[in-house]
C-alpha cells in the first residue's frame, strides 16, 4: 500500500498552500495555516492531536546526523504562533510557542510550557513544566495559573477555515489501515 | 520627505548653539529665534493614564501620587494587566433544599456569579498568584497593601511638612517686623519702637500673636549595633531563583522591596504627562497641546518646520576626496505662503560667533530683569515660579566644518507653499526669465540647487565631511507684536545649516 | 537624504483603480474582506488575514515585505472570537512585522521586526521601534514610542522621542514613499 509522506489524520486541517517537507504525522484536530514551514527532511515529525501552526512559523527537525533517524514528537494542544521557529528536540503538551519566539534545537520543551513573543532559548536544557519565558531578557517563572485550553479556538477555525481555503484531503486513517491489515 | 526615523544629516544650529534635525526645533514667532527643546521651559499641561486614555486632574493626581486609580501594572514585568472575567457557578441559598446531584444542569438552581481578577498577558502573572481573592465587580476594591515602614514614613512626612510651615511663618513674622507699617498717622508705638506683643510681653501676658504650630516630634531612627546572624539555612539550602524577586521588580516596589514572589502585588499604574513649551525669552507658548488625552492637536504649535525653510541633501558626487571639488545637489523648501528671498552666506567667524553668544546673554539678561520687574509690580509671583532664571548657556556650535564651501554669488527668491497646486496637475511652474545658473530645478515650494565645495585638504579616509552655511530668509510676521503696526512686517533671518555630506572612503 | 526610488517590475505589481499597489507574492486570505483605501502599498511575502475578520486600512499605507496582518480574536466562556482589524491613514508598517492590533490609529509607525501583540490599541501618532515586542492588550497613547527595550516614552509635547511634528512627517513620508515606488521602465 502507498504509503504518503505526509499523512494527514482524518478531522485535521492543513491548508494547501503550507510548506511542509519530508515525513510528517499530522494527528487529527490539528490546524495548519497557509505559509508555514514544517521541514522534517531530517527526519520526520509527528504532531500530537489539536495543534495550530501559524503563519511564518517554522518548524524543522534539526538532525545533526543523518545516519541517527530521530523522530520529532509534538505533543498534543500545541500553538505555534505567527514567525516562530521551532527546532526542539522533544515537545510536550500544551505549549504555546508566541510570536517571533526561537527554540534551538538542543531544547526539550515539557508541557505547559509557554515561550513569550520574540524569546530565544537556546544551549541544551530542558524546560520543566509550566514555565513561562517572558520579556527582553527572556526571564523565566513558573505559572501557578493553569492556561486556558486551545480547543475553542480550533473548533471556530475548524468552521472558518474551509470556507476560505483549498484543504489537502486527509489520507491516512489508522482505523481503515487497521482493518486493512 | 525622508524617512524621519533616520538621523538627519542637514542639521540647524539652534540660537543657542547646539544643533538639531529641523523637526526637533520650534520657532517663537514674537523672538522670531529658532528654539531647541533646551531653550524652551517644559511645563505639565495635562496628566493622563496612558492605559485608560483618562484626563486626572492635577489634585486628585497629587492626592493618588500620581498614579492611575484603576489600571495597573504587573509587578512582575511591568506591563499593564488585564482584567480577566471568570464565571463560577454558585449554588442558590434558598435554603429550600439543598441542590442534589445532577440539579446542576438546571439553570433555576444555579447562579452564574461573575468574578474578576487581574492577569498579566506578558508573564503569565495572576492576581491569584499572591493569593488576593477576585473581585464582584469589575472596576473591583484591589486591597492596598500596607506596607511595614507605612505609618514611619507617614510621620516623618508631617514632621517635614511641619517643619516647612513653621519656617514660612517664622519668615513671614520677620517680614512683618522688618516693614513698618505705612499708617496715615504716626502713631506712639511705632516712633518708640513699641508693638503690641511687646507691650504684652514686658507686662508678662503670654504672647497672643504667636502661631500655635503643634510640633509634631518623630523619634530620629538609630542604627542597630547588633543584629542576628544570618540563619544557618542560608548556606546550606539550595536557592530556588524562581522564588526570589529580581532587582527590577524590587525596584518596582520601592516602598516594600519583597524578597519573594509570593509578595508581589499589583502596582498602580503612573501616569503620563503632556506638555506645553514655552520660550524663555519671551514667555510666550510656543507649544501647547490640545486638553484631551485622545486628541493629537496643538492649540499653539510653532514648529520651526512651518516658518524655516527646510533643506534636504538630494545627491551628492561620490567618492568624496580630500582637497577635490565636489558637486552636491541642496533642495530647498518655503513652507509659508509668502514668498522668500534666500541669500546663502558663510558661517559667521568664532570671534563673531563669541559675539553672537555675548549679545544673546545680554539680551536674555535684559529681558529676564523687565519679566521680574513688571512681575513684582503686579505682584505676581507666578513668574518666580516659573524657572525663568534657567537659560541654557549659548555655547559655539560643537560641529566644525571640514569642508570649504563656494558660496553662490547671488541671492533667489524661492516661492511660497501653494497646498492647491498639488491636485492641479496641468499647473505650469512659473518660469523665471534669468534664472540663475545654480539653480537645477523648480517645482512649486522647492527649489534645487548645485553647490560646489572642496573637503579640506587634511582629511583622511573615515573622516566626516561637514559643509556649513548661514541661510538668511525673508521672513514676513503677520502677527506683529506692536498693536500700531498694521502692516505685516518684513524680516531678514538667518539660521547656521551643516550638512553631512558622508565619509571619506577608505 | 531623499528616499530613494524603489523600483518594481511591471508584472509584479497590481495597481488598482483607486491607486492601491499590490504585490503578486502576498497572501490575501478572503480577499472580500479586506478593504484598501486608496495609495495603499502591500509589498511582496506579505500575509492579510482577512478570512479570520475584516482589515481595513485608511490611505496611503505601507505594508512592507513579509508582514503578517493577523486579526485578532479573544476567548470567551463560550467560544471565540475574531475583531475586525481596522489601520488608520498614513500608517507604516516595517518589514516581518506581525500586528494582531484591535485597532491602529493614523500616523502611526511600526518599524521592522515589531511585534504587535492581540488585541493591542495603538493611537494616533505613535512609533513602534523595530524588534520592539507588545504583548497583548497594551495601548500605546497619542506620541507615545515604545522602545525596543519594552519601555514606553514620550507623551505631546516631549521633543526627544517623537517628533512634534509627528502627523506632518507622517504624511509627508508615507506620501514621497507612494511617489517613489514606481514601475520599471
Amino acid at each position: 500500500m502507498d504509503v504518503p509522506d505526509l499523512k494527514i489524520y482524518p478531522k485535521a486541517l492543513v491548508c494547501e498552500e503550507s510548506n511542509i517537507k519530508g515525513d510528517v504525522i499530522v494527528s487529527a484536530g490539528c490546524v495548519i495555516h497557509p505559509h508555514c514551514n514544517i521541514n522534517a527532511e531530517n527526519g520526520s515529525i509527528i504532531f500530537g492531536e489539536n495543534c495550530i501552526v501559524e503563519e511564518y512559523a517554522t518548524i524543522s527537525n534539526k538532525n545533526k546526523s543523518p545516519g541517527n533517524y530521530e523522530i520529532l514528537y509534538i505533543g498534543c494542544n500545541n500553538v505555534f504562533e505567527v514567525g516562530c521557529t521551532v527546532e526542539a528536540l522533544k515537545i510536550g503538551d500544551k505549549n504555546v510557542f508566541e510570536a517571533k519566539s526561537i527554540v534551538s534545537n538542543e531544547v526539550e520543551i515539557s508541557n505547559g510550557c509557554i515561550i513569550g513573543a520574540g524569546c530565544r532559548l537556546e544551549g541544551k536544557q530542558t524546560l520543566l513544566e509550566n514555565t513561562v519565558i517572558y520579556g527582553n531578557d527572556c526571564l523565566q517563572r513558573e505559572a501557578l495559573e493553569k492556561q486556558g485550553s486551545q480547543i475553542l479556538q480550533i473548533d471556530y477555525l475548524r468552521k472558518l477555515l474551509p470556507n476560505y481555503h483549498h484543504l489537502r484531503k486527509s489520507n491516512y486513517d489508522p482505523k481503515k489501515i487497521r482493518s486493512a491489515v | 520627505m525622508a524617512n524621519f526615523m533616520v538621523e538627519s544629516c542637514v542639521k540647524f544650529a539652534c540660537s543657542c548653539g547646539i544643533l538639531n534635525p529641523l523637526s526637533k526645533l520650534y520657532f517663537c514667532r514674537h523672538c522670531l529665534k529658532i528654539r531647541c527643546g533646551f531653550c524652551l521651559c517644559h511645563e505639565v499641561d495635562v496628566r493622563f493614564c496612558s492605559n485608560c486614555l483618562e484626563n486626572i486632574p492635577s489634585s486628585e493626581a497629587r492626592l493618588n501620587k500620581s498614579r492611575c486609580n484603576s489600571c495597573f501594572d504587573c509587578p512582575c514585568c511591568h506591563h499593564t494587566l488585564s482584567i480577566r472575567a471568570t464565571s463560577a457557578q454558585v449554588a442558590r441559598k434558598s435554603g429550600e433544599e439543598t441542590p442534589k446531584e445532577g440539579d446542576a444542569a438546571d439553570p433555576s438552581k444555579v447562579l452564574t456569579k461573575k468574578s474578576y481578577y487581574l492577569a498579566c498577558l506578558a508573564c503569565r502573572w495572576s492576581s491569584r498568584d499572591v493569593g488576593i481573592p477576585d473581585q464582584i465587580s469589575a472596576k473591583g476594591a484591589w486591597p492596598e497593601n500596607e506596607y511595614v515602614y507605612q505609618s514611619r514614613f507617614q510621620s516623618i512626612l508631617e514632621y517635614y511638612q511641619n517643619v516647612v510651615i513653621q519656617n514660612k511663618q517664622e519668615k513671614q513674622e520677620m517680614m512683618r517686623r522688618k516693614t513698618l507699617k505705612a499708617h496715615k498717622f504716626p502713631s506712639l508705638t511705632d516712633r518708640t519702637g513699641l508693638n503690641v506683643s511687646m507691650i504684652r510681653r514686658q507686662i508678662g501676658w503670654p504672647d497672643k500673636n504667636t502661631p500655635k504650630i503643634t510640633k509634631a516630634t518623630v523619634t530620629p531612627s538609630k542604627a542597630l549595633e547588633k543584629f542576628d546572624e544570618l540563619p544557618e539555612k542560608m548556606f546550606t539550602e539550595k536557592l530556588n531563583l524562581r522564588n526570589v524577586t529580581t532587582i527590577e521588580q524590587r525596584h518596582g516596589q520601592p516602598a516594600h522591596q519583597p524578597f519573594t514572589v509570593n509578595k508581589l502585588y499589583p502596582q498602580r499604574k503612573n501616569l503620563c504627562i503632556k506638555r506645553s513649551l514655552r520660550c524663555r525669552q519671551c514667555e510666550h507658548n510656543v507649544i501647547k497641546p490640545e486638553y484631551h488625552p485622545g486628541s493629537i492637536k496643538y492649540r499653539i504649535q510653532l514648529f520651526a518646520a512651518y516658518h524655516v525653510p527646510d533643506v534636504w541633501l538630494v545627491s551628492c558626487e561620490k567618492p568624496l576626496k580630500a582637497g577635490v571639488l565636489c558637486q552636491a545637489v541642496l533642495k530647498l523648501s518655503n513652507p509659508t505662503i509668502h514668498d522668500m528671498t534666500i541669500t546663502i552666506m558663510d558661517l559667521p567667524t568664532q570671534d563673531e560667533e563669541y559675539e553672537m553668544m555675548e549679545d544673546l546673554k545680554k539680551s536674555f539678561e535684559k529681558n529676564f530683569t523687565s519679566l521680574i520687574t513688571s512681575s513684582s509690580t503686579a505682584l505676581s509671583t507666578s513668574s518666580f515660579s516659573r524657572q525663568t532664571s534657567i537659560t541654557e548657556d549659548p555655547r559655539l556650535v560643537s560641529k566644525k566644518t571640514t569642508a570649504d564651501m563656494k558660496m553662490l554669488e547671488s541671492s533667489f527668491i524661492l516661492n511660497h507653499r501653494d497646498d492647491s497646486a498639488e491636485f492641479d496637475e496641468l499647473a505650469e511652474n512659473p518660469t523665471v526669465k534669468d534664472e540663475h545658473k545654480f539653480i537645477v530645478s523648480r517645482k512649486s515650494n522647492k527649489v534645487s540647487l548645485k553647490v560646489n565645495f572642496t573637503p579640506n585638504g587634511d582629511l583622511v579616509a573615515g573622516d566626516e565631511v561637514i559643509i556649513g552655511f548661514t541661510m538668511q530668509y525673508t521672513y514676513i510676521n503677520t502677527v506683529s507684536n506692536t498693536p500700531d503696526k498694521k502692516e505685516p512686517q518684513q524680516h531678514a533671518l538667518t539660521s547656521r545649516v551643516y550638512i553631512n555630506m558622508g565619509r571619506i572612503p577608505e | 537624504m531623499e528616499l530613494p526610488d524603489i523600483v518594481y517590475s511591471k508584472d509584479e505589481y497590481v495597481e488598482t483603480a483607486s491607486g492601491n499597489k499590490v504585490s503578486r507574492q502576498t497572501v490575501l486570505c478572503g480577499s472580500q474582506n479586506i478593504v484598501l483605501n486608496g495609495k495603499v502599498i502591500v509589498q511582496s511575502g506579505a500575509v492579510i488575514r482577512g478570512d479570520l475578520a475584516n482589515v481595513r486600512t485608511g490611505r496611503f499605507c505601507v505594508i512592507s515585505k513579509n508582514s503578517v496582518i493577523r486579526p485578532p480574536f479573544k476567548q470567551f466562556s463560550k467560544g471565540i472570537a475574531f475583531f475586525p482589524l481596522h489601520v488608520g491613514d498614513h500608517v507604516f508598517i516595517g518589514e516581518n512585522a506581525v500586528v494582531s492590533a484591535a485597532q491602529i490609529g493614523s500616523f502611526v509607525y511600526i518599524g521592522k521586526d515589531a511585534v504587535i501583540g492581540k488585541r493591542c490599541i495603538l493611537k494616533d501618532c505613535c512609533i513602534i521601534e523595530d524588534g520592539a515586542i507588545l504583548p497583548p492588550e497594551t495601548t500605546v497613547a497619542n506620541y507615545m514610542r515604545f522602545t525596543k527595550n519594552g519601555t514606553m516614552e514620550g507623551g505631546q509635547g516631549n521633543p526627544n522621542f517623537v517628533p512634534p511634528a509627528m502627523q506632518d512627517k507622517m504624511v509627508e513620508f508615507t506620501k514621497s514613499f507612494y511617489e517613489h515606488f514606481v514601475k520599471a521602465g
